[in-house]
């Protein structure tokens, strides 16, 4: 069964009088351990479409099951907390707490409080390589260390899902397919679904189905 | 314990920080050094009552302050001391005097006059000579603060009051009056002899001690049937009446509140201003708290601690400063009075301040869409 499923969702948005339809009922589902890279063209919809897996936008129709409940306007930031890990393009990593306080800190939001949240932290962090960076800042790691912390903020909390907006986007390519290869090996590992929004072929080596959205639609 | 990211993003940027605080600083301080000018005013203004250990004070009726005295017979003592349950009763007079100075110049100065300054308890603060020697001839007290009008003296000193020449025999330190004319003390006899066209046979008060459990307003209402055309106050009432008149006749209470209004909004606008350009910088990082799950609730925890920390130490370096302004203050003959009650008031309204101001950035947070975070 799959841990995360699309039923016909599609998403208007209102541009002054106009409707416009940025997502034409799409049925998607990915399963536990699975990796799926979702390409398309800038203004296929696929960041929407990300934004509405992640629970952050809500279909206009159609709807979303996340581990076989149906989400709800009223559950968005109750399932963000439980059942979903974000990585960020821009990494968004708090600027004035370090590696490991920034992975503390999501575990803390999402209700792990101190000593089990620092040693959940310090496994991940460990995990993606960077136990000797953990008490650096963002502003001294480089984009790829930055991208690592950002995983492993995902990882922590054993989400089952994790989503990631263009992980490599702002890494040189040495870097991106390193950090690929390490979030694949990590999601396998924990078996997590993983979904990534890509315009970068190299994703495709690692994602075990590739699908693609053209005009709010999968093709 | 959790990862506290309100204090460390909040300190992250220092200098923000710093404005912050000083905003709060500014707003505390100028919230202290006004108050506690203005309470420092009215406690010269109610000083001579405070110490002054009578229960009650007959005056002359409608009499504004106990500075602005009236006269009245001062035979009426008979009726005041024959009330049962008056321990003791005595005639005071207070009057505006003028001194001839040895430069030429001329300087007024306010009597405070009794038969036995003992009795009283006052003046409290005698540095130089013995009041009861006032009774002994044409001597006089005076209190330091006249140095700054008639120049420097000291017992033994001779200066001339209303035509005649008296001799300084002590010294009292922090007795003074709202009108800040420096308060001189002498025999009651010696006063009315210095100006025989009002004092002669009059007095302006008269002090009432009451027996050991007599009720006080019985006492009053007894002396009033006995002096139907004087006024009759406790101490605490004369004392607010006399706080009362300066306030209202000045000015001085809506200046005060003027200011402090005033403190306080450039606070608010310091404190809103620079959390909201923080808020606005930070709103990804905001954005991303709701992405990984936190509510609007989370982010006004941060926002509110940001705020209360903010007012915490604006408090404390605005206390500090306040503080340090005491005798500078002092030195200028400004009594600067921070009880601790203001203390804790100035400290809970700085944070209310600061939380108040932090609403701005709470209406900004509530409308943060979390999918801001995909954008570049």
């Amino acid at each position: 069964m799959s841990i995360l499923h699309t039923k016909r969702v599609e998403k208007h948005f209102q541009e002054g009088r106009e409707v416009v339809p940025v997502l034409r009922g799409i049925d998607f589902a990915v399963e536990r351990g699975e990796i799926v890279s979702l390409e398309g063209p800038s203004g296929s919809g696929k960041t929407t479409f990300l934004s509405i897996l992640g629970c952050i936008l809500t279909p206009t129709r159609g709807e979303v099951v996340i581990e076989g409940k149906t989400v709800g306007e009223k559950s968005l930031a109750d399932i963000r907390k439980r059942s979903l890990g974000f990585v960020f393009q821009q990494f968004n990593l708090f600027p004035s707490l370090t590696a490991l306080e920034n992975v503390e800190y999501a575990l803390n939001v999402k209700g792990v409080k101190s000593k089990e949240a620092r040693l959940e932290a310090q496994r991940v962090i460990e995990a993606v390589g960077l136990g000797d960076r953990q008490h650096f800042l963002p502003r001294e790691l480089s984009g790829g260390q930055k991208q690592r912390v950002a995983i492993a903020r995902a990882l922590a909390g054993n989400s089952p899902i994790l989503l990631a907006d263009e992980p490599t986007a702002n890494l040189d390519t040495q870097v991106g397919t390193q950090v690929l290869e390490m979030f694949r090996a990590l999601a396998k590992q924990e078996n997590r679904a993983l979904v990534i929004v890509t315009h970068d072929p190299k994703v495709r080596t690692i994602a075990d189905r590739v699908v693609k959205i053209q005009d709010g639609a999968l093709v | 314990m959790s990862v506290d990211l309100a204090t460390k993003s909040l300190l992250h940027d220092k200098l923000r920080f710093f404005i912050t605080v000083s905003g709060v600083a500014f707003a505390v301080t100028l919230v202290f050094v006004q108050v506690g000018l203005f309470l420092g005013l009215m406690d010269n203004a109610s000083l001579t009552i405070d110490q002054i250990d009578a229960d009650l004070w007959v005056t002359s009726r409608n009499t504004p302050n106990v500075d602005f005295a009236h006269t009245f017979p001062e035979t009426y003592i008979k009726r005041v001391r024959s009330v049962p349950g008056v321990d003791r009763a005595d005639n005071l007079i207070v009057w505006f005097m003028n001194a001839n100075l040895p430069t030429g110049a001329v300087e007024g100065t306010e009597v405070y006059a009794l038969e036995d300054f003992s009795r009283w308890n006052f003046p409290q603060g005698v540095v130089e000579g013995n009041l009861a020697d006032l009774r002994r001839g044409p001597y006089m007290v005076l209190d330091d603060s006249a140095k700054k009008r008639w120049g420097h003296f000291q017992p033994g000193d001779y200066r001339e009051v209303l035509g005649r020449r008296l001799k300084i025999i002590g010294r009292t330190v922090d007795a003074k009056s709202f009108t800040t004319t420096p308060l001189t003390f002498m025999d009651y006899r010696l006063a009315q002899s210095l100006n025989e066209s009002d004092l002669r046979g009059n007095t302006t008060y008269i002090l009432v001690k009451l027996a050991p459990g007599a009720d006080a307003e019985s006492v009053r209402a007894e002396i009033r049937k006995r002096l139907p055309y004087n006024d009759v106050f406790t101490r605490r009432e004369w004392a607010e009446r006399s706080r009362k008149y300066w306030i209202e006749s000045t000015g001085l209470g809506l200046n005060m509140y003027i200011t402090v209004f005033l403190g306080c909004l450039v606070g608010i606008v310091v404190v809103a201003q620079t959390l909201y350009t923080s808020t606005m910088e930070h709103i990804r990082e905001f954005g991303t708290v709701k992405a990984i799950g936190g509510g609007n609730g989370e982010i006004y925890k941060i926002l509110g601690k940001q705020a209360t920390i903010a007012a915490v130490a604006g408090f404390a370096l605005g206390a500090l400063q306040a503080f340090a302004l005491r005798p500078v203050m002092a030195k200028i003959d400004l009594k600067l009075i921070i009880p601790t009650e203001l203390y804790v008031m100035v400290l809970f309204g700085a944070i209310a301040l600061c939380l108040g101001a932090a609403m701005i950035s709470f209406r900004k947070v509530a409308t943060i869409d979390p999918a801001l975070v995909f954008r570049t």
